[in-house]
């Protein structure tokens, strides 16, 4: 048994393949079926955000990574040569390493930002659901949520969130050069989004106004973000035509396969407003502002691969508080080693002997002691009877384990193994 | 006595594009408050210059290519100055600072006017007059500058090169409120001026307008500049648009101002302004 992890991110890959390689949140379940129909494939979880696809499997035997990486451009409008170039491939610990790095937020455009770890969670439980994920990839996802909490409290990573919203407002500036008295329009109601708003205002937005595919959460989320009276901001998609015309800023964060912002529909806005300019900020894969919009007049599109640079430049200050966060993972990905390794038939023995002898002669000592000046036979023969009670004991569960080594599928022996582990509360299984 | 302070005023424009030359280099904001100081020095110095030629000859110095050059480099730094006042485009220093030295150094090679000045330049209508359109050409140049300069970081911000141009450069609202006010300042001068000229032309020479070649393309420049302020306040076109629409006017006004005063004979070229007698046939 093997980790592998398959994946691409905004490092390696252009948006617009990351967009075309993900799937559709409701399509997610049937995409873990298939990749578990993958010769070798054992267990699987799949994560797709804005910034990366990924495909991390427990997988038996080799060449398992090509075929994920193919089944990945498989059916897609690209040529399976290119996707190749983007995609990298992990394997055994540095698998590991990468989906400690991604859940910590280390490897993020924005590095610090909170939203992965929660995607992360969401992937997990899609892969949960639909039991694609077990023994191993559990385990692994519980550590790995772990891992980044350590990370958040013991680092100051995310303190510093210098975010996508920061360089929104950086941008922002440079466009309209106070942004005291301006309005700005949330469409969708993703969490970076509301986060990108948060700063806006901070930096002198006045009013923003949300619009979303269900108007409760457009209304609740209006209300977060400006105190009260959110209804009167709080609108549905279907009023983007009149409300866009209102505002300089739109933030874009819907989940719609098909652009929301059209060509069309920015023209309009755009004569509304008199040739003032309204800045898009794209922070949805797939994109939710039409290309063709940026060659207007006045429209300035930015997508969240093009807030990448203006990112860049922060990235400096966070190096110290990066490295720590390094140093974290790498303890962590020691730890998570040390327990996959130790799912095997001989060192799970050997842990169940060694612990049983430990308990054995402790309390042989203890009696020893209370009963005090035995002759050199009698302790000899104590000696001798506390080994034989713990060997006959131990005979049958090392049998099973023996049995489960010749014969079980690698599955569920790992299964059984993690199972007698927690039952004798064995090494670092043993600790939670 | 104006010769000196024509000398001193492009001392203190050259010294200020240096220093303003720095401000681009190393973004020190000291470096723009001197070099702006300097200018301000500058400006006043050249006023005095005009102010006592105007006193030594008893007619506005603008009557040759020369003089000419010389008051569209002040009515320049002085649109720029206050302008800037409000609005704080700072590597627009950068800017004038040269371009005026520039048009100093190119006025001080002109040949010196040799004839003494024509008695119809004494009235209070020519410097009215000369001083409202070379004023507004100052300000329409300064509306030229800050719509290039518009079409500059709209092109970096499109591009998404945000490097070392990006930061220096000011907001794009900024340089589109610093645009709109020169043109509408800008505008409303040339119109004074254009009037002022044509009721004098009127008074002296018997008829309001008489082809002229100076004429005809300062009529064709101001209907351009019209057509620009309607397309900017009432069509909304704003931002690029707007900048190619303003090079193309500027690009007519150049050629009004110096073209056809050097190409073009008619009373109003510039070796003819001095020698002008009278009433016209």
């Amino acid at each position: 048994m093997n980790l592998v992890l398959v994946g691409l991110n905004h490092k390696t890959a252009p948006v617009e393949v990351r967009e075309c390689l993900a799937p559709a949140p409701e399509d997610l379940g049937d995409r873990l079926a298939e990749l578990l129909k993958l010769g070798g494939v054992r267990e699987v979880v799949m994560l797709a955000t804005c910034n990366r696809v990924e495909v991390l499997a427990a997988v038996e035997g080799g060449e398992v990574a090509g075929a994920i990486g193919a089944w990945l451009a498989d059916g897609k409008p690209l040529d399976p040569k290119t996707v190749a170039d983007y995609l990298y491939v992990h394997q055994g610990e540095e698998a590991v390493r990468h989906l400690f790095r991604v859940a910590s937020s280390l490897d993020s455009l924005v590095v610090g930002e909170p939203q992965i770890l929660g995607q992360i969670k969401e992937a997990y439980r899609a892969a949960a659901a639909g039991g694609s994920s077990r023994t191993v990839l559990n385990r692994l996802l519980h550590k790995t949520f772990q891992v980044a909490k350590r990370v958040r409290t013991e680092t100051n990573i995310g303190g510093a969130a210098v975010s996508v919203s920061f360089a929104a407002v950086e941008l922002a500036k440079k466009i309209f050069d106070d942004l005291h008295g301006l309005h700005a329009l949330l469409v969708g109601a993703g969490e970076m989004a509301e986060l990108a708003a948060e700063h806006l205002r901070a930096n002198g937005v006045e009013r923003v106004l949300v619009a979303n595919r269900t108007l409760e959460r457009a209304v609740e989320l209006a209300e977060r973000l400006g105190g009260g009276e959110g209804a009167g901001r709080a609108y549905g998609l279907n009023d983007l035509p009149e409300v866009l015309g209102q505002v300089d800023i739109v933030i874009t964060s819907t989940g719609a396969s098909q652009p929301v912002i059209t060509q069309e529909l920015a023209k309009k806005a755009l004569k509304r407003r008199r040739g003032n300019p309204v800045f898009f900020i794209d922070i949805a894969v797939p994109r939710d502002v039409e290309p063709a919009v940026s060659e207007l007049d006045g429209c300035f599109v930015y997508d969240i691969d093009d807030l990448t640079q203006v990112v860049e430049a922060n990235r400096e200050s966070r190096l110290g508080e990066a490295a720590q966060a390094e140093r974290i993972v790498a303890e962590e990905v020691v730890k998570f080693n040390r327990w996959l390794g130790s799912l095997d038939v001989v060192p799970t023995i050997a842990d169940m002997t060694q612990k049983a002898d430990a308990i054995r002669a402790a309390e042989l000592a203890r009696t020893l002691h209370d009963l005090g000046g035995l002759q050199p036979g009698q302790e000899a023969a104590l000696e001798h009877l506390t080994r034989a009670m713990m060997k006959k004991f131990l005979h049958d569960p090392i049998m099973f384990l023996k049995d489960q080594h010749a014969h079980a599928s690698e599955s569920s022996r790992r299964e059984h193994l993690a199972l007698v582990r927690r039952m004798f509360r064995l090494g670092e299984n043993g600790e939670e | 006595m104006s010769g000196a302070l024509h000398w001193a005023t492009l001392a203190a424009y050259l010294v200020a594009t240096v220093l303003y030359l720095a401000f681009v280099i190393w973004q020190r904001r000291g470096l723009h408050i001197v070099g702006r100081a300097v200018l301000w020095a500058g400006f006043c110095l050249h006023s005095l210059a005009l102010g006592s030629a105007w006193w030594e000859t008893g007619v506005l110095p603008a009557t040759t290519l020369r003089q000419s050059l010389d008051v569209f480099s002040w009515g320049l730094m002085g649109a720029s100055l206050l302008v800037n006042l409000r609005l704080n485009v700072m590597i627009l220093g950068a800017l004038i600072a040269p371009l005026c030295a520039l048009l100093l150094l190119a006025a001080s090679v002109l040949a010196v006017p040799s004839a003494p000045p024509s008695k119809l330049m004494t009235s209070v209508w020519v410097p009215v007059h000369v001083i409202s359109v070379l004023a507004a050409y100052g300000l329409l140049a300064l509306t030229f500058l800050s719509g290039a300069l518009y079409l500059l970081q709209d092109r970096l911000i499109r591009a998404k090169k945000l490097g070392a141009a990006f930061k220096r450069l000011p907001p794009l609202s900024r340089l589109d409120s610093l645009n709109h006010n020169a043109l509408v300042a800008g505008f409303t001068l040339l119109t004074i001026g254009l009037i002022t000229g044509a009721v004098y032309a009127q008074i002296k020479l018997g008829s309001y307008w008489r082809w002229d070649p100076k004429e005809i393309w300062a009529l064709i420049t101001w209907l351009l500049y019209a057509v620009l302020i309607h397309t900017r306040l009432v069509q909304g076109w704003r931002g690029r648009r707007g900048a190619w629409l303003g090079a193309l006017a500027f690009g007519v006004l150049l050629f009004t101002f110096v073209g056809v005063g050097l190409l073009f004979p008619g009373y109003h070229a510039f070796d003819s302004l001095p020698k002008l007698e009278g009433t016209l046939p």
